[in-house]
């Protein structure tokens, strides 16, 4: 096995877990209704928890500690896609972002369960739970909004059109791509983004919401070689403050 | 306009119409839908709560985080408020099959619903079991000849026709998987008492 490889992809999948968790959260308290609140805060903390475990598979191979590797580290040493650090605005942002993210997610973990190294193709087997409940909740909105009233599907259109090119980013290939796929680690972005283009077309399907023509799209990647937007590290300065203030601080 | 990379300063409200005096708009109030959760494997379902919702898909959507974030669960169902029927209120030990009126209306095909007890005031309501009637009224009596209630004083029935439920589908029991690992959600694994206390300690000179 590649241990660079598996490394390189346990890093994307936790950043982008932890750096949405944590924008995600932002939501408690002023969530559109106090059920939807609770709902979004308590899928921001699935994202956080699943980062944790992932970073513990990658202090198993030789890694940091979680804590260190979460906190410690300035923007550049960030392998998540830009789509997970862009800051909230409406509520439709979100619920978009969260749609598009979460798909490709799923398909990830669900590529994931038979992967050749078996910590992750466990890890990928228990989390399925909050992973269905995840894009169980995103569907329904999306197919619930994007039908509901002239508002809604405008509102969600336009999240779409402005997110689409950074979702695209989510698939920016790895360079050990041909490692991953022949070791039997995983079977690369590409077959990733086609399957996530499938669910995405069937759930927007149904809804008077369009799907923006992909090929027509610049993905905007960098992300994953720690190429940020300014927003990631007002984030990171956020999320750190108190461990940097106190690491061993519990609360 | 305030510009700010904190998202909680951009959403902040507007407040009043400029160069007018206007009535207060009502609410955008969405309608309510029952919970019901079974604990555990084996264990009926009870009433848990309620939620507002657009629809009944959302409602079980959003039941789902609201009633069972913590503890233990192993299914979940909802219901909209208004396909909950409910019997008459008794008191001192009268069971509701006394006060139940008699069945009228007219003869259909029988439909399926459920039954829920309330085996006490202030408790729960608690699943007792599925019957075939035409009405919920005859539904109740049917419970009652069914002895689904088990000879227990009933204090408040609920029939709900199983068509209008809104049920965990078998592959969605893994929504759970978990649950049981969430400890960190319940106040009493935190022990918020002890951190304080070791905190004052600490600061004591």
């Amino acid at each position: 096995m590649n241990n660079e490889a598996i490394k390189e992809l346990l890093y994307k999948m936790a950043d982008d877990l932890l750096i949405l968790g944590h924008r995600n959260s932002e939501w408690t308290g002023m969530g559109p209704l106090l059920e939807e609140d609770i709902a979004f805060s308590s899928m921001a903390q699935d994202k956080v928890g699943q980062s944790l475990a992932l970073y513990q598979l990658l202090h198993q191979l030789g890694e940091q500690d979680p804590d260190t590797v979460a906190f410690t580290r300035n923007a550049g040493q960030f392998h998540n896609a830009i789509i997970t650090e862009l800051p909230n605005a409406e509520y439709d942002f979100s619920l978009v972002r969260h749609f598009l993210f979460d798909t490709a997610d799923a398909l990830r973990w669900q590529m994931l369960t038979r992967c050749a190294y078996t910590p992750l193709a466990q890890l990928a087997a228990k989390v399925r739970g909050e992973l269905r409940y995840h894009t169980l909740h995103a569907n329904t909105w999306i197919k619930k909004l994007g039908s509901a009233t002239d508002e809604s599907v405008s509102r969600l259109q336009h999240s779409l059109d402005e997110l689409m090119p950074y979702a695209l980013g989510l698939f920016e290939p790895s360079p050990y791509e041909a490692d991953l796929i022949a070791d039997g680690l995983f079977q690369g972005e590409a077959v990733l983004q086609q399957r996530w283009l499938a669910a995405i077309e069937s759930v927007l399907a149904p809804t008077h919401l369009q799907l923006p023509d992909v090929v027509l799209i610049a993905p905007v990647v960098g992300g994953r070689q720690g190429q940020h937007s300014p927003h990631l590290q007002p984030l990171l300065d956020e999320m750190s403050e108190v461990f940097k203030i106190d690491p061993a601080a519990e609360w | 306009m305030v510009h700010s990379l904190d998202p909680r300063v951009g959403r902040l409200p507007t407040i009043g119409t400029p160069g007018m005096v206007v009535p207060k708009v009502p609410l955008d109030q969405l309608g309510t839908f029952e919970v019901f959760v079974q604990p555990k494997e084996g264990k009926p379902f009870q009433h848990e709560g309620i939620v507002h919702a657009p629809d009944l898909e959302l409602a079980y959507v959003l039941a789902k985080e609201t009633f069972t974030r913590r503890f233990t669960c192993t299914s979940l169902y909802v219901v909209e408020t208004r396909h909950v029927y409910v019997s008459p209120t008794t008191e001192g030990g009268v069971s509701v099959a006394a006060v139940l009126p008699a069945i009228t209306g007219p003869d259909g095909e029988p439909l399926s619903f459920e039954l829920f007890m309330l085996p006490k005031r202030g408790k729960q309501h608690v699943h007792i079991g599925t019957v075939m009637a035409t009405l919920p009224q005859e539904a109740m009596h049917r419970g009652f000849q069914q002895n689904l209630h088990g000879g227990k004083t009933v204090y408040n029935l609920w029939a709900v026709r199983t068509t209008d439920i809104r049920f965990t589908t078998p592959e969605e029991k893994e929504l759970w998987l978990t649950l049981p690992e969430k400890k960190f959600r319940d106040a009493a694994e935190y022990k918020g008492g002890d951190k304080l206390k070791a905190f004052l300690e600490k600061q004591r000179p």
